[in-house]
């Protein structure tokens, strides 16, 4: 039977309950008064502090169960506290996207009858990784507990771990292969795990037998339980100190301050008004292996983001206009959708205070039905949703950074996160073993610049503002490949008066094995999905894939000879092609092919982050230091920031400045002659778009638009001055 | 209260702020008075004398010009209008061939032309480069703000813009 609520509803009466006060008075449960932090300010902070260093404490325990190096050494996890209806009081640091998808997946269970059956007790575990429920993708398996006091149920922990291997059609966590849900790996669809605090035998045999390295799925089941447990007894012990009454009352005060607080940050920082921007991504798989023929092979999507502030401080993001959902692995859910503003939000704007899910209250999301925001059939894969969740936040950081920038908090504009390429694998591990697994050194990509400095080189990734790309030492001992290389790339962030970050490439020597395979996903290589703001420039595409079999790579260290550890900077011809003998390959987009085995060699790039500002305001002194270090080329300090650089005595870079002043007046005076008044390029380029004179995948993303959002096409017709339905979807029925 | 000089906020804006000092600005809570000082630093910075009323990029404002409400750019040229999209007036270098692209991305790999272009977006006076796109062939080019100024002015300022 169900144990007591602490109100006489149950949980579904309760949620659907707190559902209709928020609606009818705008506040969190009703909450129009904060009472508890009235009376008592310094005991509230303190409590909230108190809960906020249970999630911090227990998550930092469970890392040290975790044998995965993603959970142990780049901190793929995160734990969070929650009131019985599912809404988040307090988090730890790590991957935050989840705080919010873990509180949909707990409603789901509320509203789909889980107190009747399978039922909740104090004791269960329940498990999930349908983003359909309540994740992004499927290798972020979440696990929940109900908190019980003295048989009331007045809470639940969470924990989240992004799991290396999900037992897909291609090794690793994020499949890229899978075109359907079907292929993505093993679901656990809000399913109980657990009882009496222990995980289900059989539940743990289903992992070891579905999945290529069983071992970092199930102890990381076992570190998030401990975490779990040891929030759950944290929470029961506070509760018989301060009384139940005074618990129940002050977890969702805490959730109404947090959305007192976003509104009044929005205030504080930004300025009302409508924000509009976009980014694309491209995917490529024509003529790829395992790719079915379900949808174009190459496609291109449009990502148009409109923000608007209100004079009350709500901020709604709004994708309309943006693409139908496919049949690939980049699709998102709404869950996936409120993570990604969940987390940018607790970046961005909630420094301070109390993070929790009230800030979430405090925005809107629209996510048009049917679009890859938001599918209308649940069956479609969203294996790799990060592709494109990633550049469409991006977007929304920079029209947030605008508004830092309006109001004059110009320390807080960021040009954005990046997108950036995974790599997976599997196959016979260099013990002679199966083993699969994502390799989460993409964990620290270059960052978009800000607005008073460069972005941060190879430190950050918006799902987890701890960014780590982990040690070369541990991700060897998990692998059959050894590094010969890792890197900063040169000119990888975008340029601008400050640079984005840069990013870093690793080399890699494929080492004691028969078979691995190698796949990569979340590429963009035909279009920019990383912008630049203010006049700076994005960040250069995904890279291509540089690898060599059967490379003569011992024999030239036998003998001596000088190796290649990067591909180089010169874009037609790598260093590897260079130096090293063998068969040379160069792939664009996901890396999908026969598997390597030891002695060849495989390099991936990560992606710098968009620049801002104008190039020619760059200062020449950093830009000589970033020559001499490796972060820009002498010919892009030339050659696009106008900078003239000379040797010292030393050899070493520095900054001509009068020759840099003149050549960067003579580049000004260049860019008007090329340049022609907007309303001339109009006329001209109407033309063109008369004829839909395009590329067949730019017409299809335009067709796509059109079909799906009435306010794309008018947008599209009056800025051009033409009928865009009949251009591009002749014959469609308005 | 946090508060800071007009000369610190300057120096922010124009990035010459040491990093420790910048850091504890990020950390520290944030000051309500920020907006009118850094309003007049940057009139300190352009040669005009029209009030600015909203810094809207890192060169481009709204101002108060006679009547009229106008993006202005630091060296003084009107774009117009504030409530239209500044890019319409502005001069427009669009970069959608190989070479074009590797004049900027000298070191990397490319995208493809017929799939995305890059549009600078310049002032037609001092050259400035005030915003980059990046869009495919026939993209309606984006009008990236439309402030709510009297609201902003109104309700959040206090201070209500003359003629709202």
């Amino acid at each position: 039977m169900l144990d007591k609520p602490a109100s006489a509803l149950r949980l579904r009466e309760r949620l659907l309950d707190s559902e209709r006060l928020m609606e009818e008075t705008g506040c969190y449960d009703g909450i129009t008064e904060l009472t508890l932090r009235n009376q008592d300010p310094l005991k509230f902070e303190t409590l909230h502090t108190k809960l906020r260093a249970y999630c911090v404490s227990a998550r930092e325990m469970a890392r040290r169960i975790s044998a995965s190096p993603g959970v142990r050494e780049v901190g793929e996890m995160v734990v969070a506290i929650y009131t019985p209806e599912g809404d988040a009081i307090a988090l730890s640091n790590g991957i935050m996207v989840h705080v919010h998808t873990m509180s949909r997946f707990i409603k789901w269970m509320i509203k789909n009858g889980y107190e009747d059956n399978p039922r909740i007790r104090e004791g269960d575990i329940f498990a999930n990784n349908d983003a359909f429920i309540g994740t992004v993708q499927v290798p972020d398996v979440m696990d929940v507990v109900p908190i019980f006091h003295e048989g009331t149920l007045v809470g639940w922990a969470g924990a989240v771990c992004h799991e290396l291997e999900a037992g897909g059609i291609t090794p690793g966590g994020d499949v890229c292969l899978a075109q359907e849900r079907f292929t993505e790996g093993l679901f656990v669809c809000a399913e109980k795990i657990g009882e009496n605090d222990e995980i289900r035998r059989d539940y743990v045999i289903r992992c070891e037998r579905n999945l290529r390295m069983p071992i970092y799925w199930v102890l990381d089941e076992k570190a998030k339980v401990a975490s779990c447990i040891d929030m759950r007894e944290s929470v029961k012990q506070l509760i018989s100190e301060i009384g139940l009454d005074y618990w129940m009352k002050v977890s969702k005060e805490f959730i109404e301050e947090g959305r007192r607080a976003q509104l009044a940050r929005t205030r504080q920082l930004t300025v009302p008004g409508i924000y509009r921007g976009h980014t694309f991504y491209g995917h490529v798989t024509a003529g790829k292996p395992g790719f079915q023929l379900l949808g174009d092979p190459d496609w291109l999507y449009n990502i148009p983001i409109e923000m608007e502030i209100t004079t009350d401080g709500k901020i709604t993001m709004d994708c309309e206009g943006t693409q139908p959902w496919g049949y690939h692995s980049m699709n998102c859910t709404p869950a996936g959708m409120d993570g990604g503003m969940f987390v940018t939000l607790t970046q961005h704007m909630n420094f301070e205070g109390l993070v929790n899910d009230g800030a979430w209250m405090a925005t809107e999301l629209k996510l048009p039905h049917g679009t890859w925001t938001n599918p209308d059939n649940e069956m479609v894969a969203t294996a790799t949703s990060w592709a494109l969740l990633l550049p469409a936040y991006g977007v929304f950081q920079r029209l947030l950074s605008r508004s830092f920038v309006a109001r004059g908090f110009v320390e807080e504009a960021f040009v954005g996160q990046v997108n950036s390429p995974m790599i997976e694998m599997g196959g016979e591990s260099q013990y002679g073993t199966p083993f699969g697994m994502a390799h989460f050194e993409c964990a620290a990509a270059g960052s978009g610049a800000l607005a008073i400095k460069d972005g941060l080189d190879t430190a950050y990734v918006g799902w987890n503002p701890e960014s780590d790309m982990g040690n070369i030492e541990v991700w060897e001992q998990s692998m059959p490949m050894v590094y010969i290389g890792r890197s900063i790339v040169p000119n990888s962030g975008g340029a601008g008066k400050y640079r984005g970050g840069c990013s870093f490439v690793s080399t890699w020597l494929i080492n004691k094995t028969s078979h691995l395979r190698l796949h990569t996903s979340e590429h963009s290589s035909r279009v920019f999905d990383n912008g630049g703001m203010c006049g700076g420039y994005p960040a250069p595409t995904c890279q291509k894939h540089r690898a060599v079999r059967n490379s003569d790579i011992h024999e030239l260290a036998a003998k001596g000879e000088p190796l290649a550890h990067a591909p180089g900077i010169d874009p037609h011809v790598s260093d590897y092609e260079r130096n090293i003998g063998g068969d040379h390959v160069v792939i664009e987009g996901p890396y999908i092919t026969s598997p390597h085995k030891s002695g060849d060699i495989f390099s991936h790039s990560y992606n710098g982050g968009g620049g801002y500002g104008d190039v020619l305001e760059r200062d020449p002194i950093k830009t000589a230091w970033d020559v001499e270090n490796g972060f820009l080329t002498r010919q892009a300090a030339d050659q696009v920031f106008g900078i003239v650089l000379k040797d010292d005595e030393d050899g070493y870079p520095i900054a001509d400045i009068d020759a840099t002043v003149e050549r960067r007046a003579a580049m000004r005076k260049e860019r008007l002659v090329k340049a022609v008044p907007v309303a001339d390029w109009i006329a001209k380029e109407r033309g063109r778009v008369e004829k839909a004179d395009f590329a067949p995948e730019v017409k299809k993303m335009y067709a796509s638009a059109i079909k799906l959002s009435s306010r794309f096409t008018r947008e599209f017709s009056e800025f051009w001055n033409v009928d865009a339905r009949s251009i591009f979807t002749p014959g469609a029925k308005p | 209260m946090t508060s800071y000089s007009k000369e610190v906020l300057g120096d922010l804006a124009a990035g010459k702020l040491p990093w420790p000092q910048t850091r504890r600005i990020m950390s520290a809570y944030k000051d309500d008075d920020r907006f009118f000082k850094m309003v007049a630093v940057y009139q300190d910075r352009v040669a005009w004398k029209d009030p600015i009323l909203l810094p809207v990029s890192d060169h481009l404002f709204i101002c108060q010009s006679g009547d009229e409400r106008i993006t202005r750019c630091e060296c003084g040229h009107s774009f117009g209008d504030y409530r239209k999209n500044w890019k319409l007036n502005a001069a427009i270098h669009v970069r959608n061939t190989e070479e074009a692209l590797r004049e900027i991305y000298p070191n990397s790999d490319l995208p493809d032309p017929q799939w995305m272009e890059i549009r600078e977006f310049i002032c037609p006076q001092c050259g400035t480069l005030h915003e980059v796109e990046a869009a495919a062939p026939g993209y309606p080019i984006v009008h990236d703000f439309e402030p709510d100024l009297e609201g902003f002015y109104r309700e959040w300022l206090g201070r209500p813009l003359q003629g709202s």
